[in-house]
């Protein structure tokens, strides 16, 4: 397996910004309640850009906006210049949990984007096996999600995810439900399979740690309503090693962010 | 006592499942001499306790000689099947369609709501005086106590579907179709089983009910008759058969069950799993 084979299929170019948004504002309820009000931001192709902040503060409702699930109320988002009608096929999206079919063996539902997009064939299957292979799982292809541990479902997802061949990937707090060992692990891996693929990633987390450690850059937000607060660029060289989150300079970045969400809360 | 002892006497008691069938024997042949004994005697009422000895005899006499539970047999055993069959579709189809409409659904709600409080069998004579007596208004009878188990469960499953999994699928581009094949429906199928299965249980009652308010023929009217005359031994061996008949369905939908809703049991499961890997590798070898 070669990793430029397992590129996605998508069509970024250097300098356009990948997503753009306008004062993007969602209301529900009749515009009672605010769930997100004014976003602006661009996003480079292949940056990595953590959402953090607490709950109800409209990361989700950013993320589905973003994924074409969910229609803005006002302002405007476009992907690749385009503007977002509808989910697009160089955006994917997994959430927090693992949404695995429970009647298809890991390899099958690593197929179902795949499956749903046309035929399958023989080169979508081998693609499948070695995503499935990168993300640790080539032995257990063949299981089904109850013979699953949590982790390795959502490993899965992860493999779901790339096989869409989507270059913008959406990450709703995926290891949210795992236990801390098995998040840090897989924090990791997915640090190293977005790089070697260059997807450009948004990832949502409650974690502040776990926000800086990924990205490139962190958004931080605040609720009610929810507002994107302050945009926080993170200056670390990659490969990243996680003895870099012992380091004073990550610390100092984390206060800040704590700081901005505190004195904004 | 040593513990060779300990195990040998273990052993001796264990309950291997030879010895637990045998002692299941031992247990029936007791109580069917007991029977027997008791009726011979007259401590027991022959009238309501036929003689063993005698409803075996009934078999033979019944299946064999005169041979005319046959008729009767397959006559209830086409009205279930068809009843069944139409009614299960016909509630499992409905549910989809209320399922998949949404205005539908809210409008429908009052009548099923209705419908399902009715005791079903009330509306038997109802149902004969319209079809008469032959077997299309017990085919008629037997679909609507099938209809309402499958119904409720598929419409169950099919609301029940997971958010998460649903935009799953939208973001993927899924078409409504793709949504209903491939999530909506293999997600409803643990609820559509369970229905069916309820539906089977009461299918057979249903038929022969219909056939004690009024027919002319099929085994409920053979169970009256030979009550009628008192012929208890014969009765019985309508009633013995329709237990068997209703233990093998019972048996045959919990197979199904098993086979169809496979992902639900740990064995199959695995069993399914090392089944696609294999195929999997029979795939690769014919390729290259
Ligand atoms: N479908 C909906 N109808 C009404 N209100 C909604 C809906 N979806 C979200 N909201 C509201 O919008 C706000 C933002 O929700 P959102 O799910 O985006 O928050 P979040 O940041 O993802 O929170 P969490 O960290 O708990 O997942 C919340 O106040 C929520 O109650
Ligand atoms: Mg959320």
């Amino acid at each position: 397996m070669t990793v430029a084979e397992l590129r996605p299929t998508g069509t970024a170019s250097a300098d356009l910004p990948v997503i753009a948004a306008r004062g993007v504002t969602k209301t529900f309820g009749d515009g009672r309640v605010v769930a997100l009000e004014g976003a602006d931001f661009d996003v480079r192709p292949g940056e990595f850009i953590s959402l953090v902040g607490p709950s109800g503060c409209g990361k989700s409702t950013l993320l589905r906006i973003v994924a074409g699930l969910l229609g803005s109320s006002a302002g405007s988002l476009s992907v690749h210049g385009e503007k977002v009608t509808g989910p697009r096929h160089d955006v994917a999206m997994m959430f927090q949990k693992p949404t695995l079919l429970a009647w298809r063996t890991a390899i099958e539902n690593v197929l179902l984007p795949t499956e749903i997009a046309g035929r399958v064939t023989d080169k979508d299957r081998r693609r499948a096996m070695d995503l499935l292979e990168l993300t640790g799982l080539k032995d257990f292809a063949f299981s089904f999600p109850s013979q699953l541990s949590g982790g390795m479902q959502q490993r899965v997802a992860l493999a779901r995810l790339l096989q869409t061949g989507a270059d913008i990937l959406l990450l709703d707090e995926p290891f949210g439900a795992l236990d801390e060992f098995t998040r840090e692990h897989l924090n990791v891996e997915l640090m190293r399979i977005v790089g070697e693929v260059g997807a450009t990633t948004l990832f949502v987390t409650h974690n502040i740690g776990e926000a800086i450690f990924l990205a490139d850059r962190v958004f931080v937000m605040t609720p009610r309503p929810g507002r994107l607060a302050k945009i926080v660029d993170v200056p670390f060289a990659r490969p990243r090693s996680p003895e870099l989150q012992l380091t004073p300079d990550f610390n100092q970045l984390v206060a800040e962010v704590r700081t901005t969400l505190g004195a904004v809360a | 006592m040593s513990e060779a002892d300990e195990r040998a006497l273990r052993g001796a008691v264990g309950p291997t499942s030879r010895r637990i069938m045998f002692n299941h024997l031992a247990i029936l042949m007791s109580l069917l001499t007991a029977w027997e004994v008791g009726v011979r005697t007259g401590t027991l009422d022959a009238l309501f306790f036929p003689l063993p000895t005698d409803i075996l005899a009934g078999f033979w006499r019944l299946y064999v000689v005169q041979g005319n539970v046959w008729s009767h047999l397959g006559l209830t055993m086409m009205e279930v099947s068809i009843g069944f069959l139409a009614g299960s579709a016909l509630g499992i189809g409905l549910a989809v369609v209320v399922g998949l409409v949404e205005p539908l659904r809210r409008y429908m709600k009052p009548y099923v709501i209705i419908t399902e409080a009715t005791p079903r069998i009330a509306i038997g004579p109802v149902i004969i005086a319209a079809f008469g007596f032959g077997w299309t208004s017990k085919v008629a009878i037997v679909m609507l106590v099938c209809f309402f188990a499958p119904f409720v469960n598929t419409l169950n499953g099919m609301v029940n579907v997971d958010d998460d999994e649903l935009d799953m699928m939208r973001s993927m581009r899924a078409s409504k179709l793709q949504i209903f094949r491939k999530l909506m429906i293999p997600d409803a199928m643990p609820e559509i089983m369970g229905g069916l299965r309820l539906a089977m249980a009461s299918a057979l009652g249903g038929a022969l009910v219909a056939e004690f308010i009024a027919a002319n023929a099929g085994m409920g009217v053979l169970i009256n008759q030979y009550t009628g005359v008192l012929n208890m031994a014969s009765a019985f061996v309508c009633v013995l058969t329709l237990t068997a008949i209703g233990f093998f369905i019972l048996r045959f939908m919990e197979a199904v069950d098993r086979w169809l809703v496979f992902w639900g049991d740990r064995a199959r499961t695995e069993a399914v799993s090392r089944r696609r890997a294999s195929a999997w590798a029979r795939r690769e070898e014919g390729r290259t």
